[in-house]
């Protein structure tokens, strides 16, 4: 098997709060890896860790305890960073710059020059549909328009992983759609993404592997169909069903069911959604019970 | 596929070594974002502040006019120097880091002694610049009041009827205090002073989180970095056999840069002789600073979380 792309093994990140001795457990002996070419979603609520594992993969934190390697080379080594492409969460750049501005300074930084890194700028801005806007100073930019640069920024030097916090986050559903789209194409490109998001709709389309993180442990992890189906569950979705057709289904559970129950009805949603509000709610629970 | 191919066959090794491309990179940056935050109408300001200096010849003679002309154009440049100097210093890395820019910075393969040296750079370039543009203004204006003195003052005489030498006594007493080459000395011993105080407040705003907090420190060991040689001799004098207080000094004197160093070029704009080892000790011992602070600096920044 090749390298993998991210190799997080017992990760464990603490954070000293104030001056007493208190800690917080960001993120709390953390294992996964995203194999190359694939794209891994870590998925959690706010607060659960997903920022803080990026950062240390990133080797702008270091890891309280464990490691992570990128393609191999261990994160602390400069030159991993050769090979990656950030995205941060709510990302601002350089007001006074240009959108073409920005690539060339990203791309400089990254040692490229001259007409490879031209032709790369014009490249990048019309993936991300901004050539119309390379000229503005990134102070007059929209939100969605500082998401794009930003993908484009980090895909200057033609990274082979890219790292994504949040991609979609405060960005339209239009805006969206096209981020998740230019995922699936670097995808085909045969680069490996490894994003995170806290709105699982979002991201579940795009990725072939989520983790579940949850206050800095990994709850489930897996492809996503083996996550989201329950075994002894099954679920019918109707198109163009009358109010008849399912309140007769529904006698005939009561009726002939033999044990079946009518769990839930409504208009689907997100199985996965479901799932994390589960983990989510049987935490408390159990918080509780204690 | 076709397009990543290159990208898997890059060699890894490529940027284990300092670039001085990224430094530049970033040096380049920092001066474009200075700029565009319209930095250079202090030029302007400063122009007009000089020409009306030059024309307020009521009340004094000519020779009191070109050395007031002097004081002022020299200690407004000394003031924007050190003041740009710690001001801008202290904004442009919280700036980053508040705007999320140095996340992207520092995960490309930069070093981050490649983004302190950048910042400093930058600044020092703008400093440098601003400092030779107004030096080019003040001999323009010093040049043309000097003639102008010189002729209307020989003209007043002779009028006068005095005799010639005490006209030739005169005319060289005003062109003593003209344009002399000296001064380019003046302006590095104000340059090398700003470089150090950049390097303290680079060092500085790699400990503190807030801006704020970095200029009024940087400032405060600037106001006794004047004084450190005075306090050091006092505390000497004060506990002549005391150890601790030894040591202490040594500290202190290690901490505080004795910014008296390069008071000189006062000296040096009113006429007084530039002596070269005094010259050459004051850019060593700046050279010494700013090594001293950026590498203390990148101590903190180095192993510094974000
Ligand atoms: N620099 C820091 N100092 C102290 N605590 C921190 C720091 N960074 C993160 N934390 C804490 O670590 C925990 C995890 O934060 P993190 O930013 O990784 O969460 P996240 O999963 O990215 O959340 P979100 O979805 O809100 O972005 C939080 O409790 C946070 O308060
Ligand atoms: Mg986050």
């Amino acid at each position: 098997m090749s390298v993998p792309a991210v190799e997080v093994t017992n990760l464990t990140k603490v954070f000293p709060v104030s001056l007493r001795k208190e800690y917080v457990v960001a993120v709390d002996n953390l294992s996964f890896q995203v194999n190359a070419g694939e794209v891994y979603g870590l998925i959690g609520p706010n607060g659960s860790g997903k920022s803080t594992s990026m950062k240390v993969v990133l080797g702008l934190m270091a890891p309280t305890e464990g490691e992570t390697r990128i393609f191999g080379v261990s994160s602390r080594d400069v030159r991993a960073r050769n090979d990656i492409g950030f995205l941060p969460e709510n990302p601002y750049f350089y007001k006074h710059l240009s959108g073409a501005e920005t690539l060339k300074f990203y791309g400089k930084l990254c040692g490229m020059r001259g007409r490879d890194l031209k032709d790369r700028i014009g490249e990048l801005l019309e993936l991300v549909g901004l050539e119309h806007a390379k000229d503005r100073r990134l102070g007059g930019y929209s939100k969605g328009m500082l998401q794009r640069i930003g993908l484009a920024q980090a895909l200057i030097q033609r990274p082979r992983l890219v790292i994504l916090d949040e991609p979609t986050a405060g960005v339209d559903p239009v805006g969206s759609r096209q981020i998740r789209d230019l995922i699936l194409k670097l995808k085909e490109d045969g680069i490996s993404v490894f994003l995170c998001s806290h709105l699982l709709e979002q991201v579940q389309e795009v990725c072939d592997e989520v983790g579940i993180i949850f206050e800095g442990r990994m709850r489930r992890e897996g492809k996503l169909e083996d996550l989201v189906s329950i075994g002894n569950q099954t679920s019918l979705v109707l198109e163009n069903a009358s109010s008849e057709l399912v309140d007769k289904i529904e006698r005939l559970i009561e009726t002939e069911g033999d044990g079946a129950e009518l769990v839930e009805k409504g208009n689907p949603r997100t199985t996965l959604e479901r799932m994390f509000i589960r983990i989510a709610s049987s935490e408390k629970q159990e918080k509780e019970e204690n | 596929m076709a397009d990543s191919e290159p990208a898997n066959q890059k060699p890894a090794g490529r940027t284990a070594l300092i670039s001085v491309g990224r430094i530049w990179t970033i040096a380049a940056s920092t001066f474009t974002q200075l700029v565009r935050m319209k930095t250079f109408y202090f030029l302007l300001a400063f122009a007009v502040l000089l020409v009306a200096a030059g024309n307020l010849n009521i009340l004094f003679s000519a020779v009191e006019q070109l050395s007031m002309i002097k004081k002022v154009s020299f200690g407004t440049m000394d003031l924007f120097a050190w003041l740009f100097a710690i001001v801008a210093t202290a904004l442009l890395i919280p700036r980053d880091l508040e705007d999320r820019t140095l996340y992207t910075i520092l995960s490309k393969p930069v070093l981050r002694i490649e983004y302190l040296l950048g910042k400093l750079i930058g600044v020092l370039v703008v400093i440098l610049l601003s400092l030779v543009t107004m030096f080019v203004i003040f001999s323009a204006l010093l040049h043309i009041r000097t003639i102008d003195f010189l002729h209307t003052e020989v003209a007043i005489l002779e009028q006068a009827g005095r005799s010639q030498e005490m006209i030739q006594a005169e005319a060289e007493a005003i062109i003593a205090q003209g344009l002399r080459k000296e001064m380019w000395v003046a302006l590095w011993a104000i340059f090398l002073k700003s470089a150090v105080v950049a390097s303290v407040t680079i060092f500085l705003s790699t400990i503190a989180s807030s801006s704020l907090f970095t200029i009024i420190i940087s400032t405060i060991i600037f106001l006794v970095g004047h004084a450190s040689q005075m306090m050091i001799d006092f505390w000497k004098d004060q506990f002549v056999d005391n150890i601790v207080v030894k040591m202490l000094a040594g500290l202190f004197r290690i901490i505080v840069p004795d910014y008296q160093i390069f008071s000189f070029y006062e000296g040096i704009i009113l006429g007084e002789k530039v002596l070269p080892h005094l010259v050459w000790s004051m850019t060593g011992m700046s050279l010494f600073y700013v090594g001293v602070f950026l590498l203390l600096g990148l101590l903190v920044f180095f192993d510094k979380e974000f």
